[in-house]
């Protein structure tokens, strides 16, 4: 796998049936084996070339080393996009003196010749297994360098303390004043606080890398699976007058805005004595244990009943929205005289999404993420899912929720969680140093080894000190010819 | 014609320490040097230690070398550097009695049974098989040995340059090597040329320093009120007997320096040589860093009685008078006459990266090069590695284990990593902050590091290993004692000085009172920034195991799949010992070390058969 002085071939293109398919040939023979392969084998560089292999018409194109994915010489074949036309022509390869690639070993090739770094290499892999259009953005902006650029760029001004601290310590006898204790905390502060404004941005990247598990929950007969299907925009969940129906957990994928949510539909809660449906419920309280965000579903057209009361207290401590469904029907939710619980709820629920903490990895962040734009969570969102009424605000609240508000409009930087712990660690190692500095008391060399703990998980970051574990974990994830 | 089991080829500061270190081991050493005059000279400035090669001279003397008991036998003036920091920046550093330094020294060595002087010129290194068998003089005398120590200097085809002078020279007045260079080279090692320069030297009673310090215009410098000694050995402290002077340098000496630049050696492209950039010269101050309006230099005697003052700092190579004219320049130094000019030296080297990390050659088995012309500048790093080179000299002719140290262990283990796994593009210094644990390499705890070690290889007498038993066991009293009293509580709050809990009678520990308040400083260090010292020892502990993952010597890096042509050929040509060498090769990507890392567990399947390396022609 970890040869490059052979020549690898695959299908690039997804597997299936496609109008076009691509096959990649990259190494130092890719030329010799083309030449095999092709009726027309004098390729120019990066010149698209019409002709033939023994089974199709092809477009080939050679991307002479060092300019091409994996830094080698690559031809790229497009033909038909057949499975049967692309497997002739891979064997066609393979036949000419070229070996079947490894899953991710075009990519490992990219990274082993040094034309991509860590970052962008795992970013490919999350290019390539994007599901929304904002997955692939972020994904590409990391692979386009961009949260490497700004690695470098916040360790170039921790090196810049460093250098400077050590200078101080290595020459002290100069005459010169390096750098003054006050200053350096100043400096210190600076880093953390690049490293914060990055950080801010995890939980959103984690989400829309990530996605997230929304939870409809509520009591049976509020409308829940009818929720879930207006979400899913399908009739999946089955849909009865009769309480108790679903059972068991239902989920689906769905896009909302560009985030990728699982949404679970669950059983209704009530006291039950059908075993089935008693399971069915259990399940329904794990789901919600599980979930980034609660929905609970309310019936606007009936006065809250005691298992409403139950529920929102259960679910008081989520990330929770209140949707109040049938807003068909005439509203008798707020003429109740248990109102009051419903906004109360509310507000305890809109303080916990505010001051979120994001644990990643078994590493817990203190991140708090900026302030809640136009959120409200403690005002119940009217819907109707028999009419669709209210499930455009309701798709934003939903964003809005698991976001912290922000637009998704903005570039992530970040948003793999191996990215985010390793961040964190080099944060707590900065705000170490900036105590010690601050205080005053101790001296360079401690600060100094606080701040070198933080440069060195940079280093891990970007991928200039990483453990072959390491690598190899993020290369197994790859599928074959990417 | 004589049979030794160690030869050594120069008795500077790496050859007195290889020799002696060989000696105490049982070999019969034959230490060749041009003359007696010139054992353990300093060329340069007269002192030992500062930053980082104090912490070098604490683990020589540690490892039971010479350096540390001579320079607090023969110092002048003794300074703790750093003191205001924290404790594993502190650095002595003294001022020399170069003369007595240089007598103590060659007492040393005659004292020992095992070396016998070989006076003359050493010529031509006498290899069989790829093994030393021994040493040809210029003369024509010969000489057997197993083992054979280099360390010449800047010897290796010196040139010296004064303005438009040149003449071939190892430093002032003593005449250079040349066939001893070219046999060298005739094995095919890689070399490269360095540079270095001094100041000129001026007459004692030419300058009226009294007058000079009344006008303002130098400061007095003195040593500490409480010397810190060098060595673990020394029962009395060494006394300060000298002061020095801090000047600074004028406008007039800006412009005398640039009206005269297009005769200076160094900008005018006669020099060659690459210089220290830790260590310009005058010329490139000046021109390098024209913002800035003065620089510093000391005026330091040699000696007790000596008429040279070193002038710290000036140190050039333009032609005599403009050197007379620039010391003129200096306040206080209008009426000052100079001995002797500054010059610039260059000389030949040998890439380090061609040794093993006992500094034994990878081309030569017995040939071992320590010191100068390893690439390094600097008397403490000279004599950490003669000490190296000498022990494991020999270790080698018993078929003994190297002797290495490891980074996390020893300055001294950094100094021979970064030359073996990285080579030399410039002079090579060493400064604290190469040590990646910097915290746990403290001039204080170098005994406590290293003398075991000593001990184990064989340098460290019984005297003295009662002494360190002892020390050390009153150092974890002290330790237990701070752990269980209410004192040793307090001591953790900031501002509480353990010196005054003492003073107050708050507390009693069983201190050595030379130690110049060095052990009470360690003690209360080690209260209060207990946090970070066990973090920094977990964090070493963390990167043993993957630094120290052994590459076989004879892994065939050209069969790893995956590597690069050029990371094939650094490997091979360097042959890193472990995995953590060779990511400290330059230009080794971290997929290469990857790459490597997943290859050392796993039979190579052989594809082509690697070229077999040229033998070496023997002589
Ligand atoms: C002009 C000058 C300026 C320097 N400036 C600085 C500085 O600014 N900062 C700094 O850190 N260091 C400086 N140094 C370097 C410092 O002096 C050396 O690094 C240190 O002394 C090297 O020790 P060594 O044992 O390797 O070699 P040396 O101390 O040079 O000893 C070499 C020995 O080898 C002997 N020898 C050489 N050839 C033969 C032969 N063929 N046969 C027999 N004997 C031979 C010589 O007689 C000598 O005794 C300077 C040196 C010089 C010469
Ligand atoms: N009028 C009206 N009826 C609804 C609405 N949503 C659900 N229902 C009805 O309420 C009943 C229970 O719906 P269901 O989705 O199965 O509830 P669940 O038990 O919470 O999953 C069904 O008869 C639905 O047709 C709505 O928005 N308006
Ligand atoms: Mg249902």
């Amino acid at each position: 796998m970890f040869a490059t002085d052979d020549s690898i071939v695959a299908i690039a293109t997804p597997p299936g049936r496609g109008g076009i398919g691509v096959v990649r040939i990259s190494g130092a023979g890719a030329r010799g084996i083309a030449g095999v392969m092709l009726a027309r084998p004098a390729l120019e560089p990066r010149r698209a070339t019409y002709t033939r292999v023994r089974v199709d018409e092809v477009v080939a194109t050679y991307f002479p080393a060092p300019h091409s994915y994996t830094g080698e010489d690559v031809i790229e074949i497009s033909a038909h996009g057949s499975p049967v036309v692309l497997r002739a022509i891979v064997q066609q390869a393979i036949d000419a003196g070229a070996r079947l690639a490894e899953p991710g070993e075009f990519t490992l090739r990219a990274f082993l010749n040094g034309t991509r770094d860590l970052i962008q290499a795992e970013a490919v892999g999350d290019l390539i297994a994007a599901a929304t259009p904002l997955q692939a953005r972020v994904a590409f902006d990391q692979l386009d360098g961009t949260l490497t650029r700004r690695i470098r760029d916040i360790d170039a001004e921790l090196f810049e303390v460093i250098t400077r601290l050590e200078a101080s310590l290595d020459f002290p006898d100069e005459g010169y004043h390096f750098i003054e204790p006050a200053e350096t905390a100043r400096c210190i502060g600076a880093v953390v606080g690049s490293v914060d404004a990055l950080l801010a941005e995890a939980r959103r990247g984690r989400m829309i890398r990530e996605g997230a598990t929304v939870v409809i929950a509520g009591r049976t007969n509020v409308g829940k699976s009818s929720v879930f299907n207006v979400l899913a925009g399908s009739d999946r969940a089955i849909v009865t007058p009769v309480p108790g129906t679903t059972r068991d957990l239902l989920t689906e994928q769905v896009d909302v805005d560009g985030l990728a949510l699982t949404v679970v539909d669950t059983a209704g809660w009530r006291a039950t004595t059908d075993l089935v449906e008693r399971e069915g419920v259990a399940r329904a309280n794990q789901a919600r244990g599980v979930a980034d965000l609660v929905l609970l579903v309310l019936d606007q057209s009936e006065p809250l009943t005691p298992e409403d009361g139950q529920l929102l207290q259960d679910t008081a401590s989520h990330t929770r929205l209140i949707v109040a469904n049938k807003c068909d029907l005439p509203g008798r939710l707020k003429s109740a005289p248990t109102t009051g619980t419903v906004m109360e709820a509310g507000a305890v629920v809109g303080a916990t999404s505010v001051v979120g903490t994001t644990s990643v990895a078994g590493a817990t962040s203190v991140v708090r993420t900026t302030s809640v734009v136009g959120a409200d969570f403690s005002r119940p969102i009217s819907v109707s899912a028999k009419t669709g009424a209210g499930f455009d605000d309701l798709r934003r609240a939903i964003v809005c929720a698991l976001t912290g508000g922000e637009s998704l409009k903005d570039s992530v930087a970040i948003s793999n969680t191996r990215h985010v712990a390793l961040l964190v660690d080099a944060r707590e190692s900065l705000l170490s140093a900036q105590r010690a500095a601050d205080a005053g008391a101790t001296p360079e060399e401690f600060v100094l080894t606080d701040l070198q703990a933080a440069r060195a998980r940079f280093d891990d970051l970007v991928g200039t000190r990483t453990s072959e574990d390491v690598l190899r974990h993020i290369f197994e994830r790859f599928c074959i010819g990417k | 014609m004589s049979r030794f089991d160690v030869i050594v080829i120069g008795a500077g500061h790496a050859g007195v320490e290889a020799a002696y270190a060989a000696a105490r081991l049982g070999c019969s050493v034959g230490l060749c040097t041009m003359s007696r005059d010139t054992v353990a000279h300093m060329p340069c400035n007269p002192a030992i230690g500062g930053t980082a090669k104090g912490h070098l001279v604490r683990e020589i003397d540690a490892l039971g070398g010479l350096m540390g008991r001579a320079i607090d036998a023969t110092g002048l003036q003794f300074k703790l550097l750093n003191r205001s920091r924290g404790p594993a920046v502190w650095s002595p550093r003294a001022q020399a009695d170069k003369r007595l330094y240089a007598a103590w020294v060659r007492e040393a060595i005659d004292r020992e049974p095992n070396i016998t002087w070989l006076v003359g010129k050493a010529g031509r290194v006498l290899v069989e098989h790829g093994r030393i068998t021994g040493l040809a003089m210029e003369d024509g005398d010969r000489h057997d040995c197993a083992a054979l120590i280099v360390t010449t200097g800047t010897f290796l085809n010196g040139l010296i340059h004064i303005g438009d002078e040149q003449h071939p020279a190892g430093r002032h007045g003593e005449p250079p090597s040349r066939e001893l260079a070219d046999s060298i080279k005739s094995f095919g090692f890689e070399t490269g040329r360095l540079k270095t320069g001094t100041p000129p030297r001026l007459h004692r009673e030419s300058i009226d320093f009294d007058g000079a310090v009344r006008a303002g215009a130098f400061a007095e410098e003195c040593g500490d009120a409480v010397p810190v000694p060098f060595s673990f050995d020394t029962t009395e402290a060494p006394r300060n007997q000298i002061r020095c002077w801090l000047l600074h340098t004028t406008d007039r000496v800006r412009e005398i320096v640039r009206a005269n630049l297009a005769r200076s050696p160094l900008y005018n492209g006669r020099i060659q040589g690459i210089g220290p950039r830790y260590c310009p010269s005058l010329e490139d101050k000046i021109m390098r860093f024209p913002d800035r309006e003065r620089h510093q230099i000391y005026l330091e005697p040699e000696g007790l009685d000596v008429d040279e003052i070193y002038v710290n700092g000036f140190s050039m190579s333009l032609p005599r008078a403009v050197q007379e004219a620039l010391v003129r320049a200096l306040p206080g130094l209008e009426q000052a006459s100079m001995i002797r000019p500054g010059y610039a030296v260059e000389y030949d080297f040998v890439q380090p990266t061609e040794l093993k990390s006992t500094l034994q050659t990878q081309r030569i088995d017995g040939l071992f090069f320590a010191g100068q012309i390893n690439g390094t500048s600097g008397y403490e790093e000279a004599a950490a590695q003669g000490l190296v080179a000498g022990i494991n000299a020999a270790r080698a002719i018993r078929d003994e284990a190297p002797f290495t140290l490891a980074r996390d262990e020893a300055y001294i283990g950094i100094l021979v990593d970064d030359l073996v796994t990285r080579g030399c593009l410039e002079p090579y210094r060493m400064f604290t902050s190469r040590a990646e644990h910097r915290l746990l390499l403290r001039i204080d705890n170098a005994d406590l590091r290293l003398t075991p070690l000593g001990r184990e290889a064989g340098l460290v007498d019984d005297r003295r290993w009662t002494r360190f038993a002892a020390r050390r066991a009153r150092h974890e009293r002290n330790q237990r004692t701070l752990d269980t009293t209410r004192a040793g509580v307090l001591l953790r709050r900031p501002g509480i000085r353990l010196r005054d809990l003492l003073d107050r009678g708050e507390l009693a520990l069983d201190l050595e009172p030379s130690s110049g308040d060095l052990e009470v400083a360690t003690l209360e260090n080690d209260v209060k920034y207990a946090g970070y010292l066990k973090q920094e020892t977990l964090r070493a502990q963390r990167l043993r195991k993957q630094e120290r993952r052994r590459i076989p010597d004879d892994f065939a890096f050209a069969r790893v799949p995956g590597l690069s042509r050029e990371a094939v050929q650094r490997l091979s040509q360097v042959r890193p010992e472990t995995l953590g060498q060779a990511s400290r090769i330059p230009g080794m990507t971290p997929a290469a070390v990857a790459v490597l890392g997943v290859f050392l567990d796993r039979p190579l399947t052989p594809l082509t058969p690697p070229a077999p390396l040229t033998p070496p022609a023997s002589n």
